[in-house]
């Protein structure tokens, strides 16, 4: 794929929340257009790089997927030192994972780089019947707080590129004058450049 | 599902290891396709022509270790080498010892870094890590009551375990069947009641998965588990906030920077922390990484000399790639550099050769110092972060 005059943009990424709320499920969706029912947990993190082009730039995503368990956040400094952007996932039919993720967001914007775009995931979206946490309440949360939100399905795929697509189109900086509510993306404009994975 | 876990624990995992020489189908021999195959412990493995080869080879090498050590059974007597044996030389000063104890201690551990054959890996595991002793301090049916008294019972700890039974290798044959997931859910839950600090950590299901496959029975599978987590590394590795995971993870940083200088100033002009890959590493102990029967040679040299071999270890797979390393300039490249290598070492003599040939001495004394000096710069991280957060939690 010709590359000239494509302004690369990398940016490192990193996913946090609860243990089970779909992080790895997410990044091999958008990596890999994959989806397993039974995901193995991830011990420490696991790196993939993937880049979307978004007009005239293409962002090189270097994405740090982490590991849920409580005891392993004391790591999670060491992966979102840096970070450009950030997406904190959580449980759609478990309210626990939506008040952790609250936590992640505090945590983010006290010791996380000041211009962090951080995105807030709501994933498991096919799970209507058992949801526990309105999109409407975690919406008001993440307007009040600057955060990207959108429904996510790692297993439909629903959202999971909207996602990334969003994330890429605030950086390299957030931009505190766009609205933080998803916009309709115009699909001829964007495509996905290239992909790799490794799981470390 | 857990249903008649009673009985299920009694019996000896099936697992042939003795599965014939694998044989690529002619076509993958013009090609440099990428076939798949399944290795000794059941695990389904993508390779090339070339790491099915080494494989046989290394199948071949496993037989012949075999016969070494039924040679030397026949010479120095059944089970001589579950004799007591001497922890390091200096002893040998001290104690009354005699010369064909000192001598068989010496063979012994010449011949376990060349490998234990599959089927005597329980035995003389149980007895080289002390699992074997640990086991004979408590009544006989300690690990039947244990699993009696827990049955039922719901922890934060066993809602974890069973979220990650299904996601502990799944697709492995045995691993992830009905009885695969209850064998090792009663291991990790059982672990979990033994020693309420640790409870449940991501990561020993992975390791509690492999122990199963090699031990055969649950009850040995737990014994293992403990005498490792208790007795063979570092303290509170798997604790709370991972606190002996971190003091590993410093030593091991200095370590690099000692044995292999040019990677660690490389890798430091990139910013690359080496923790961001060694931290799977040692958690999972190679479990999450290498080839299985690479993985079950490095456990067990660790059983037998104790949890510095993860240094050299991993020490061993930078250098074996040191010159691959020095010409990146992306984070991005070096993951892929270290995670092909460690995907690739089917050898487990390749890795084992530089791990305790090429990297040098590396003394218990002053790896002990080593983690003597880190623990209170780890403890007083871990503090500052736990003050940080709860400062916002006062803000809210």
């Amino acid at each position: 794929m010709a590359t000239t005059g494509i302004n690369y943009i990398p940016a490192k990424l990193v996913l946090l929340g609860e243990m089970g709320t779909g992080k790895s499920s997410l990044v091999l969706r958008f990596v890999k257009g994959q989806f397993f029912d039974y995901q193995e947990s991830t011990i420490g993190a696991a790196f993939f790089t993937q880049t979307l082009a978004v007009n005239e730039t293409t962002a090189k995503f270097e994405i740090w997927d982490t590991a849920g368990q409580e005891r392993y956040h004391s790591l999670a400094p060491m992966y979102y030192r840096g970070a450009a952007a950030a997406i904190v996932v959580y449980d759609i039919s478990n309210t626990d994972s939506f008040t952790r993720a609250k936590k992640w967001v505090e945590e983010l914007r006290q010791h996380g780089n000041p211009n962090m775009v951080i995105a807030l995931a709501g994933n498991k979206a096919d799970l209507v019947d058992n949801k526990q946490v309105e999109a409407e309440v975690a919406q008001t949360y993440a307007q009040d707080n600057g955060l990207l939100f959108l429904e996510t399905s790692a297993k439909t795929a629903q959202g999971v590129n909207e996602l990334f697509l969003e994330i890429a189109r605030r950086l390299p900086k957030a931009n505190p004058t766009q609205p933080s509510r998803m916009i309709v993306v115009d699909r001829s404009s964007e495509r996905l450049v290239s992909t790799s994975y490794y799981c470390c | 599902m857990y249903g008649g876990a009673q009985t299920q624990r009694e019996v000896p995992i099936i697992w042939d290891t003795r599965d014939p020489y694998l044989k690529p189908k002619p076509i993958h021999r013009k090609t440099n396709i990428t076939v798949k195959f399944t290795d000794l412990y059941g695990f389904t493995v993508e390779g090339n022509v070339d790491d099915v080869n080494v494989l046989n080879e290394v199948r071949e090498r496993v037989r012949q270790q075999g016969k070494a050590w039924w040679e030397l059974e026949a010479s120095k007597g059944a089970n001589w080498y579950l004799q007591p044996k001497i922890s390091s030389i200096s002893e040998v000063a001290v104690s009354n010892l005699k010369i064909s104890v000192l001598a068989n201690t010496l063979a012994l551990n010449r011949l376990i870094r060349k490998g234990i054959p599959p089927v005597l890996r329980p035995k003389v595991w149980l007895s080289v890590s002390g699992a074997a002793k640990k086991r004979s301090t408590v009544p006989e049916s300690y690990y039947d009551d244990l699993i009696k008294a827990v049955e039922g019972k719901v922890t934060p700890a066993t809602r974890q375990i069973d979220h990650d039974l299904p996601r502990t290798f799944p697709g492995h044959p045995w691993l992830d069947t009905p009885e695969g997931h209850a064998s090792l859910r009663r291991v990790l839950v059982a672990y979990s009641f033994r020693d309420s600090d640790v409870g449940y950590c991501q990561g020993l299901n992975y390791v509690a998965a492999l122990l199963l496959l090699v031990m055969k029975t649950e009850e040995d599978a737990f014994w293992m588990l403990a005498v490792l987590l208790e007795n063979v590394l570092v303290n509170d590795c798997y604790t709370d906030n991972l606190s002996g995971c971190h003091v590993e993870q410093r030593v091991f940083k200095d370590l690099l920077a000692k044995k292999c200088p040019r990677i660690a100033s490389h890798l430091e002009s990139m910013d690359f922390d080496v923790s961001l890959v060694a931290t799977e590493w040692f958690l999972c102990l190679f479990s999450k990484s290498l080839p299985s029967e690479t993985t079950m040679r490095v456990w067990d040299v660790l059983f037998n000399e104790g949890a510095k071999v993860l240094f050299r270890v991993a020490l061993a797979i930078f250098k074996m790639k040191e010159e691959q390393l020095l010409v990146t300039h992306q984070i991005g490249d070096v993951i892929s550099i270290l995670q092909s290598a460690t995907h690739h070492l089917f050898d487990p003599d390749e890795l084992l050769t530089v791990a305790f040939d090429k990297i040098g001495s590396m003394t218990t004394n002053a790896i002990t110092k080593q983690r003597k000096k880190q623990e209170p710069a780890v403890m007083a991280e871990l503090d500052q972060r736990l003050r940080r957060l709860n400062s916002l939690k006062e803000e809210k």
